[in-house]
């Protein structure tokens, strides 16, 4: 770094503008005053006392809360299931699949989104909180699926050989050697599913009806009519609960295991 | 040693059976043939070792008396049982793998007590069965280490007890070794034969190395090219190697190529050697190209103008000169040119310290051997098995 005073400043100057946003908005929310400003107008806790206060806002956490545990009960199996099988066998859905990976990539959220609205509304399931979960989970699978897949190849597939020589049948291995190895990508795949629904604004938007808005939705809507410091605290609240995501992730099973993701 | 009371036969056996009998194995993978017609016996109790370069196909062997693959051709009996649809967990077997694949996510004790809860052990003798095997591999008070914790060696040991734990008839060993440096690897070759001879249990070895298999086993198959080429006892695959390969592979120095005449006598150029055909089956025919294998050590050097070393029936003379001389500690390998043979290198190894650094490069001198140590061998053989 000494060396380098230059390249030591851009860096420090990037990671700052891609902590901007954050770092405004929770200065913004700790104002003592009534409007959305920064830097603050003096320090206070208030705006979150109203947060907790406020019912629209406390029951719209609750619904995303729910949409969020849906969307991770069905990642799970599904996607840890898909990844090995995609990682271990050569069949004939693979390449399809491979395609459905690319997905989030290449169909913009909104175009997904409207097709969900349609089905949904052909079904009947519009206006609910828990068909959400479904939609999240369709959108955000390939994230579950690559999770998983960095687990299952990186593991010695002499291991379930060497639980064949100990005895243990094709179940057996499956359950006591197989899914404990792989842990570490389900439990990341999980985390990411369960805050990539938790956030999830746009597809939720076309999905709900007023009386069963989503946190980011409600947020959202809160925005349209006054904006008060209130909503900077709630956003707040979701960087934090990103950060904490990020960091159990992280104690748990190392971050690393996006990075030997391909 | 008591076997566990739920130590269910898994294949039913006749008594005085081989442990393990193949014929005709083969195994195929798109049109290549990584395994022919390998058939051979192994009796009850004893060590062998399968050995062979890579793409020999003794993993390929390994794989099918596992059950991990099913042969394309022939059958695997286990102890007197045909084992061609039992799968792998219903084979009386223990392995230990390449890159040993411990459990990452149990202890050393959980690894050990793997095979006994799958095979249903009774769960109250468990712990002291795990506990008994763990002293076995002298790791005792290490059970509670998950394996990155281990060292190497300890891992190694750590696979060793897992196969061993629930007494197998058969113990597989893929390579366990090959990753190891010299030291540890001489350490646990010993481990591997002391072990073994504890418990008396039928054990293959697959390797490469020659020296491992020379040192561990009571028999020794040595294969290439996807066919078993030679088996026996180690001193006799040592001293009268049945092939132009196996003699390459367990070290020969240098191979003469010429052709031969009855005697059996290789001739090249004007000048005769005589020597000895090891395998009739293999024993070069009069006239035609024949190679012989000379073992290093065997090549007596002498000052050009000296006598000869004993009274033991030697070969002519032949006249040579120092290239190179490798200084190795207890040993000195030379090599040596002579130009009555068309100008051929060959080696010598002098382990004399008394003689160590006689000759520098340079030197003439006279080289002799007994035609017992020249081996020939038809030399179509060396193109058709060649790795």
């Amino acid at each position: 770094m000494r060396q380098l005073p230059l390249a030591g400043g851009v860096a420090l100057a990037l990671l700052l503008l891609l902590a901007a946003p954050s770092l405004v908005v929770a200065g913004a929310s700790l104002t003592a005053g009534g409007i959305v400003q920064f830097p603050p107008e003096g320090l206070s806790l208030r705006w979150y006392g109203r947060v907790l206060e406020a019912r629209e806002v406390r029951d719209a956490f609750l619904r995303s809360l729910e949409v969020a545990t849906v969307c991770t009960a069905l990642a799970v199996p599904s996607g840890t299931l898909a990844a090995i099988a995609l990682a271990r066998w050569r069949f004939r859905a693979a390449l399809a699949i491979q395609l459905y990976l690319l997905l989030p990539f290449t169909v913009p959220l909104i175009g997904s989104g409207i097709g969900l609205m349609l089905l949904f509304g052909e079904l009947g399931l519009l206006g609910r909180v828990w068909p959400v979960g479904i939609a999240c989970c369709v959108i955000n699978l390939p994230f579950m699926i690559w999770a998983v897949a960095a687990s299952v190849n990186a593991l010695d597939p002499e291991l379930e050989r060497a639980a064949a020589s100990c005895g243990a049948g094709p179940v057996q291995t499956f359950l006591l050697v197989t899914l404990p190895a792989v842990a570490p990508g389900i439990l990341a795949g999980a985390l990411v599913m369960f805050v990539l629904a938790l956030n999830e604004f746009l597809v939720s938007l076309l999905l709900v009806d007023a009386r069963t808005v989503t946190l980011p939705v409600q947020i959202y809507t809160q925005i349209r009519a006054v904006i008060t410091p209130d909503l900077a605290a709630v956003s707040t609240v979701y960087v934090l609960v990103a950060a904490a995501a990020v960091l159990l992730l992280d104690r748990l099973v190392g971050l690393e295991i996006f990075l030997r993701s391909r | 040693m008591a076997v566990g009371v739920a130590a269910r036969p898994t294949v039913p056996r006749a008594d005085t059976a081989p442990a393990v009998e193949a014929t005709g194995l083969g195994r195929r993978y798109g049109e290549v043939w990584a395994l022919e017609e390998a058939s051979f016996r192994l009796e009850r109790g004893q060590f062998l070792t399968v050995l062979g370069p890579s793409g020999s196909g003794k993993s390929t062997l390994l794989k099918l008396i596992a059950g991990f693959e099913r042969p394309d051709r022939g059958h695997v009996r286990l102890f007197g049982a045909e084992v061609d649809a039992v799968p792998p967990h219903r084979r009386p077997i223990g392995m230990v793998f390449q890159r040993l694949a411990l459990f990452p996510h149990m202890t050393a004790a959980g690894n050990v007590a793997f095979p006994l809860e799958m095979r249903r052990f009774d769960p109250r003798e468990i712990p002291a069965r795990v506990e008994r095997f763990l002293k076995l591999v002298r790791l005792e008070g290490l059970g509670g280490r998950r394996p990155h914790e281990l060292s190497g060696g300890q891992q190694q040991r750590v696979a060793i007890a897992r196969a061993l734990v629930f007494e197998p008839e058969l113990l597989l060993l893929d390579e366990p070794l090959a990753s190891l440096d010299v030291r540890l690897k001489e350490e646990m070759q010993l481990e591997f034969r002391r072990i073994q001879r504890e418990l008396g249990v039928t054990t293959i070895n697959v390797t490469h190395d020659q020296r491992e298999a020379l040192v561990l086993s009571d028999r020794v198959i040595v294969m290439a090219g996807g066919r078993i080429l030679q088996e026996g006892d180690p001193e006799t695959v040592w001293r009268d190697p049945a092939h132009p390969f196996v003699a390459r592979f367990l070290g020969v120095g240098t191979m003469l190529r010429g052709r031969a005449e009855a005697g059996p006598v290789l001739r090249i150029g004007e000048r005769l050697l005589p020597g000895r055909a090891p395998n009739p089956a293999t024993a070069p025919r009069p006239g035609q190209p024949a190679v012989a294998a000379l073992r290093a050590e065997r090549v007596r050097i002498a000052p050009a103008d000296g006598a000869d070393g004993d009274g033991t029936r030697l070969a002519e003379r032949l006249a040579g000169r120092v290239e190179d001389a490798v200084f190795e500690g207890e040993r000195v390998l030379y090599e040596l040119s002579v130009p009555e043979l068309a100008g051929l290198r060959l080696r010598a190894i002098d382990r004399d310290p008394g003689g160590h650094a006689r000759y520098r490069p340079g030197a003439p001198v006279s080289v002799q051997w007994s035609p017992d140590d020249l081996l020939l061998f038809d030399a179509s053989l060396e193109t058709g098995s060649d790795p």
